[in-house]
Formats: C-alpha cells, sequence, structure tokens
C-alpha cells in the first residue's frame, strides 16, 4: 500500500513517471495514460540546407578544430601523413595489383566529382524547383480563378443594383400602351356616334328635299294646268314678234 | 600468386561468418525513401533517374507486363549499384558469383514462362516455331527452340558472372602488371597505367550495361509471354 501511495505521488509529480508507474505491477489501474509524448512524425523537422563541412572531402571540419589548440594548422595533415608511412612501412597496407587499380578507380572518381560535381548538384536543385514551381503554378492558378469569380460576382451583384432602370423602361412603355390604347378606343367611339348622327342628318336632309322636289313638282303642274290654250297661242305670237323685232334691231347695229 | 588472383572472387566470412548477407544488403541504404515533397540532393537525382529507366522499359509493356515494373526497376536498380559498388578498391561483388545470378535468373525467367504457358497457352507454345519455315525442318526446329528456350536462363547468369568476373580480373591482371612493371621500366608502367585507367572507364560502363541488359531480357521475355 505504502508502495501504491508511492507511486501515485511520483504519478503526481511528473508526467513522464506516470508510465513508469504503469509499469509498477498491479498499480494505479484506473490511471491508464497513453500517448502523452508528442506524435512522433509531425511536423517533420525543416533538412539543414548545407551538409556539414569537410576536407579532402572526407574529414568534417570538426576534427581540425578539435586538433587546432595543441597541434595547430599543420596537425592533423602531419597526422594523416604519419599514419600512411607507418602503415606503409610496417607493411600493414601491402602495395598489390590492388592498390594501381585503387588508384585508377579512386582517381577517376576524384576527377569526375570535380568536374561535373556542381553542375550535377545544380541538376538536382533545377529539379527540386521545377517541382516547387509546378505547385506553386497550380495554387496561382486556382488563386487567379477564385479571383475572377469573385470578380464576375461583384459585376453582378452592381449589374442586380441597375436593374431598376430597366424595370421604369418598361413600365413607362406599358403606361404609353395603355394610354394609346384608351385614346384609340376613345376615337373609335366618337367615330361611331359621329357615324350614328350624320345618319339621321342626312336622313332629314333627304326628307326635306323630297319635300321640296314634290312641291315643286305640284306648283309646276298646276301651273301648268292653268295655262289654257288661248293664252297659250297670245303668249306664243307675243314672242316672235319681240324676237322679230329683236332680229331688226340686230341687223341694223354694226357688228362690234 | 595464383590464390590471390582467385581470393578477392571467395565469399567474404569474417571470423567463420559469412557477412555476405551483410554485402548483398548494403547497396539498399545508398537509395534512401523519399520522405517529402522536396528530398536532398541525392534523392531528388535518384527519384529522376529511377522515373527516366521505367519509363522507357515499361513503354513496351501491356497492363499485365506493367505489374512486373517494380521487379524490373529492383533488378536494375540492384545490379547496377552492386556491379559499381564492385568497382571500388578490396570489395566483394555479389554478382560475381554464379550461384547468386543463377538464384536471379532462374525464378524471374521462370516467372515469365509459366505466366506466358497460363494465360496465352497457345501463343507461348506457337513460340517454338518460327513462322514460315518449311515442312520438313519442323521437328529439328522445335528441338532447337526448346533448347534455345532452356539456355535463356543459363545465358542470363551467366553473361552478367563472366563481364563481372572478366572485368574485375582484367583490372587486377593489369594492374598487377603495373606493379611488376615499376622496377623494370617505369614508362612501360606508366603505359600500362594507363590502359588501367581506360579499363577502369570501361569497367564503370559494363556496370551500368550489364544491369540494363539483364533487365531488358527479362523484360523481353516477359513481353512475350503476357
Amino acid at each position: 500500500m505504502l508502495r501504491r501511495m508511492v507511486l501515485s505521488a511520483a504519478a503526481a509529480a511528473a508526467p513522464c513517471l506516470r508510465n513508469a508507474a504503469l509499469l509498477g505491477p498491479g498499480a494505479l489501474q484506473a490511471t491508464r495514460i497513453f500517448h502523452t509524448g508528442q506524435p512522433s512524425l509531425a511536423p517533420v523537422p525543416p533538412l539543414p540546407e548545407y551538409g556539414g563541412k569537410v576536407r579532402l572531402g572526407l574529414i568534417p571540419e570538426e576534427f581540425f578544430q578539435f586538433l587546432y589548440p595543441k597541434t595547430g594548422v599543420t596537425g592533423p595533415y602531419v597526422l594523416g601523413t604519419g599514419l600512411i608511412l607507418y602503415s606503409l612501412s610496417k607493411e600493414i597496407y601491402v602495395i598489390t595489383a590492388e592498390t594501381f587499380s585503387a588508384i585508377s578507380t579512386i582517381g577517376l572518381l576524384i576527377y569526375v566529382v570535380k568536374k561535373y560535381g556542381a553542375s550535377i548538384g545544380e541538376f538536382a536543385d533545377k529539379l527540386s524547383e521545377q517541382k516547387i514551381a509546378q505547385l506553386e503554378e497550380v495554387k496561382q492558378a486556382s488563386i487567379q480563378q477564385i479571383q475572377d469569380a469573385i470578380d464576375t460576382e461583384k459585376s453582378q451583384q452592381a449589374l442586380v443594383q441597375k436593374r431598376h432602370y430597366l424595370f421604369d423602361v418598361q413600365r413607362n412603355n406599358i403606361a404609353m400602351a395603355l394610354e394609346l390604347t384608351y385614346r384609340e378606343r376613345l376615337h373609335r367611339v366618337y367615330r361611331e356616334v359621329k357615324n350614328r348622327l350624320d345618319y339621321h342628318i342626312s336622313v332629314q336632309n333627304m326628307m326635306r328635299r323630297k319635300e321640296q322636289e314634290h312641291m315643286i313638282n305640284w306648283v309646276e303642274k298646276h301651273v301648268v294646268q292653268s295655262i289654257s290654250a288661248q293664252q297659250e297661242k297670245e303668249t306664243i305670237a307675243k314672242c316672235i314678234a319681240d324676237l322679230k323685232l329683236l332680229a331688226k334691231k340686230a341687223q341694223s347695229q354694226p357688228v362690234l | 600468386m595464383n590464390e590471390n588472383l582467385f581470393a578477392s572472387f571467395a565469399a567474404p566470412s569474417m571470423m567463420g561468418l559469412p557477412i555476405v548477407v551483410l554485402i548483398v544488403m548494403f547497396p539498399s541504404i545508398l537509395f534512401p525513401t523519399p520522405n517529402r515533397l522536396i528530398n536532398n540532393r541525392l534523392i531528388s537525382i535518384q527519384q529522376w533517374l529511377i522515373q527516366l529507366t521505367s519509363k522507357q522499359m515499361l513503354a513496351i509493356h501491356n497492363q499485365k507486363g506493367r505489374t512486373w515494373a517494380l521487379m524490373l526497376m529492383s533488378l536494375i536498380l540492384f545490379i547496377g549499384s552492386t556491379n559499381l559498388l564492385g568497382l571500388l578498391p578490396h570489395s566483394f561483388t555479389p554478382t560475381t558469383q554464379l550461384s547468386m545470378n543463377l538464384g536471379m535468373a532462374i525464378p524471374l525467367w521462370a516467372g515469365t514462362v509459366i505466366t506466358g504457358f497460363r494465360y496465352k497457352t497457345k501463343a507461348s507454345l506457337a513460340h517454338f516455331l518460327p513462322q514460315g519455315t518449311p515442312l520438313p525442318l519442323i521437328p529439328m526446329l522445335v528441338v532447337i527452340e526448346t533448347i534455345s528456350l532452356f539456355i535463356q536462363p543459363m545465358a542470363l547468369a551467366v553473361r552478367l558472372t563472366a563481364n563481372i568476373t572478366a572485368g574485375h580480373l582484367l583490372i587486377h591482371l593489369i594492374g598487377g602488371a603495373t606493379l611488376a612493371l615499376i622496377n623494370i621500366s617505369a614508362t612501360t608502367a606508366f603505359i600500362t597505367f594507363i590502359i588501367l585507367i581506360l579499363l577502369t572507364i570501361l569497367e564503370f560502363a559494363v556496370a551500368l550495361i550489364q544491369a540494363y541488359v539483364f533487365t531488358l531480357l527479362v523484360s523481353l521475355y516477359l513481353h512475350d509471354n503476357t
């Protein structure tokens, strides 16, 4: 029981000890805590951009710095030369056929690296840059698309604001059309009424004319009836005498 | 001298333990996994190379053949890297051992043949008789074609072994000649050394070419059978 108390006190004190507490057999059944640490994979720590500095392509700079206080600048080189000469003289490293193949292979490799190393590095960097540029382009294209959509939406909204002009014009048009129809109908009514009235007037005129004609005919008929035969002969003889007189008068006067 | 010549081809063991297993597994750590979107230079170049090679190598295959993509790419990477590492001084090249090359060639070849027989039996059997052979020659030609079929894995393995072994042996011998000639006449030694350099360049090329040829032939056998 004392052990359990100690373990629980320790678990309260430090979080890392909680996991240790679980290992204690039969202790702390209630508090099972898992995954108290960070998830191991994310976020991925950034890579260093350049590797550590090396001299002669193999030996890190730190080694030279390490030997510098005791042996100065030439120390590591002397150490290296000494080791090589020692191994050669004591035949720890035997010069065999392999030595020459080693010289030719390593020499070739060093030559190739010195000559083409930088350009191959640039090529690798260019590959990475191309990949980033491609993704960047996708991103920019997406942003551009969304920006275009926003602009289109804004212009649509602006158009909607100006829609009332269209409605006013339509309203005016309809009002004018209504007015036109009203006036047209008014005019038609007027024409119809005038037609009717004209008809009555013309009927009246015709009646009066007919009456007049009838009266004139009646008067003429009675006048003709009243003229007796005797009067007719006298009138005709008088007319002939007048005519003769006129003829004589016309002959006597000079022609103008 | 005789013992020394072939000593580099003996399976290496340290204190009686076969460390050849470690040596065979070693090239795999030279191909790191790409963990990020933008990796370091080594991984970028390796990715680019693998993309280039796989596109070119898998172009001739149909859907069924392309399921072998991983196998073929692993093959060419393994053989290439093992051959190139073997050019370093005092190193052991696993591909000089006939046992290992047979172990690579026979299963792959058998895989292609069995695939062909399973899925396109008639076409696979038809490969035994080239088109347009005159009638009396048919039996002999079938026998010849069968022999040529069974020779394929042997040829694959022996080709790789012989090339790499011969190259290593030549380098060893010419290096020995240079060593011996230094005391006799320095200029001849120098000329021999130049020959050695040229040979090394050749060996670098051969290392890559042999990997390519091996994989190409396997892919060709695959193409015939899918």
